[in-house]
């Protein structure tokens, strides 16, 4: 037991940087394909939330392709949470494409009895330990798992995937200020700043910006990044070293 | 003479012992530490007391991310607020079917000077809405702490318990043979029988024993598991009574009379009278037994609408 509540550092730089670069190669790779795969899947009848799994799809490939498998090498268990669960297109190509579910079984998504639901659920596919979809809710979640490692003394991290839209939901700002308040630097959010959400741009339904200086002024270190794989994978990387709750903001490319 | 306890200080007292033994054992609040007695946990144990603030929502889903961490956490705060949280409730703890103990304080109308806006009296239905999740309500001090340890020790998955402040009926003079999934027949039916639901337990049988002297023989069954329900002994009784009647300090609809009418019709178990709050709200009140008077929730009114009941059945 730990339980003295001071603050969990990082576990950052422990591994060879070969073994990231190799990690990073082979995510990049599965990546091409697992856009042939979503671009097949939008145009096949199977398309939804198109906009937001588009998005999504980079940061999803760099959390699970590079970031969670990088944490076994360097000790640290690390988990992904799709807050923004509708964005389960994007996840389920990338699973695909990373063969951890057959590329035959994107032809079930969304059909009954199919095990990709609409909003993915716990443990029906790979890498995914909680259902979502009711959005608002991973970063509270995220902070539970954060905290048990003060309790058990079992390093974790966790990185959460939240839309732009979803921030409309109270309780993400309930958990991020429970996140600062407690000193969790073992939580990342990743924020889709795709400046879109379901009837309109974000800034005309309900504005976000300054974006950046309301995760600061909760107490957060932002980190801002373009929505290219490269710029996420250093973010993260980036991230590992803050001894505070790190948001990452991904904006368009242009 | 209806003699009153503390929920609160039950529960307090027990996760204080429990704390003890299970290392894994996680409380959280939303800053009511003080009124639900979680904070003496938290002075104990400060490494394994999370106050979120508060933010009932925040504080369900950090609870659902430290069970999934493989801890046993136990979520506190008034009934009426964890309501708020009702949507994560279900979403998270109940469809991933995790490992948190919900315990609610201040339900019904225990939280009498706050009035209707602390008085929750919709949450047993709420709460036995949902798939798979089981829902407890204790009579007294020493069942409290008897399915407090219950539920943190030996229950594994979503539960709700629902408790008051300190309105607990004293009913039971010792701790043993409760179980989560349990009834617990207080005293013998003949001629009718009461289920009864937390401080409404200890009221319904003071109501017994004044009916005993009008000649007529009530029993008492406490339903601390109000889900899943034991419909089995519900039917049995109530098939060899003449009139059944359930209490409760909660809205009738949905709550353990919507239960046991749900048993009972489809059953074809007899008739049924439902004894509670009736489609209203609290009230702020000086005493709590003004405001359980003013909702005819007493043992002399228990008893009285029990015997005019009667009259309309027939004996």
């Amino acid at each position: 037991m730990r339980g003295d509540g001071a603050p969990i550092s990082r576990l950052g730089g422990g591994s060879s940087p070969q073994a990231l670069r190799d990690l990073v190669s082979s995510a990049s790779s599965m990546l091409d394909g697992a856009w042939a795969l979503f671009e097949d899947l939008a145009s096949n009848g199977s398309a939804w939330h198109v906009g937001s799994s588009r998005s999504a799809l980079n940061i999803i490939a760099v959390v699970f392709g590079v970031w969670i498998p990088h944490g076994r090498d360097l000790g640290v268990k690390r988990f992904g949470l799709l807050s923004k669960g509708h964005a389960s297109m994007a996840l389920y190509t990338w699973l695909a494409a990373s063969k951890m579910i057959p590329v035959e079984e994107l032809k079930s998504y969304l059909r009954l009895g199919s095990r990709l639901q609409a909003h993915p659920e716990a443990f029906k596919v790979p890498g995914i330990i909680v259902s979502t979809g009711s959005l608002g809710q991973g970063l509270s979640i995220a902070n539970g798992i954060a905290l048990a490692s003060r309790i058990d003394g079992i390093p974790r991290e966790i990185a959460v995937i939240l839309g732009d839209g979803e921030l409309d939901e109270g309780q993400v700002w309930e958990a991020a200020a429970t996140a600062s308040s407690k000193g969790l630097s073992n939580v990342t959010a990743i924020v889709d700043r795709n400046m879109t959400q379901h009837t309109g741009r974000t800034e005309d339904v309900k504005a976000k910006e300054p974006l950046d200086d309301r995760w600061r002024s909760f107490g957060w270190h932002v980190i801002t990044v373009r929505n290219t794989f490269d710029e996420i994978v250093a973010a993260l990387e980036e991230a590992s070293a803050v001894d505070r709750p790190v948001a990452v903001i991904v904006r368009p490319r242009s | 003479m209806v003699v009153f306890e503390s929920y609160r200080r039950a529960v307090s007292s027990i996760l204080l012992e429990l704390g003890e033994r299970l290392e894994d054992l996680v409380v959280l609040d939303a800053d009511t530490g003080r009124s639900t007695g979680s904070l003496a946990f938290g002075k104990k144990f400060p490494g394994r007391y999370v106050n979120v603030g508060i933010s009932e929502q925040d504080l369900i889903g950090t609870a659902a991310g430290l069970a999934l961490a493989g801890l046993r956490p136990v979520a506190m705060g008034f009934a009426m607020f964890l309501m708020r949280a009702f949507e994560q409730i279900r979403n998270t703890l109940a469809r991933d079917r995790l490992n948190v103990k919900v315990i609610a304080t201040h339900a019904g109308l225990s939280p009498h000077i706050d009035g209707a806006s602390h008085q929750s009296l919709e949450d047993l239905a709420l709460m036995r809405s949902i798939p798979g999740m089981t829902v407890v309500s204790p009579a007294d001090f020493n069942s409290t702490r008897a399915l407090v340890r219950a539920a943190v020790e030996d229950h594994v998955g979503p539960l709700y318990m629902r408790l008051g402040r300190d309105n607990a009926v004293h009913v039971y003079d010792n701790e043993d043979g409760f179980r989560i999934g349990g009834l617990r027949v207080v005293r013998d039916p003949v001629d009718i029988v009461i289920y009864a639901v937390g401080p409404m337990v200890g009221m319904s049988l003071e109501a017994a024993r004044i009916l005993e002297t009008r000649g007529i023989r009530a029993g008492v069954v406490d339903v601390y598991t109000v889900k899943p329900i034991d419909s089995a002994t519900i039917t049995r009784l109530s098939t060899r009574t003449i009139l059944s009647v359930t209490v409760e300090e909660h809205n009738t609809a949905g709550g353990l009379g919507g239960a046991v009418a749900e048993v009972l019709a489809e059953a074809g178990a007899g008739r049924l009278m439902r004894i509670g709050v009736h489609e209203r709200f609290g009230t702020s009140s000086k005493t709590y037994l003004d405001l359980v008077e003013s909702m005819d929730l007493t043992p002399r009114e228990i008893a009285a609408k029990i015997e005019s009941a009667l009259a309309t059945v027939g004996r």
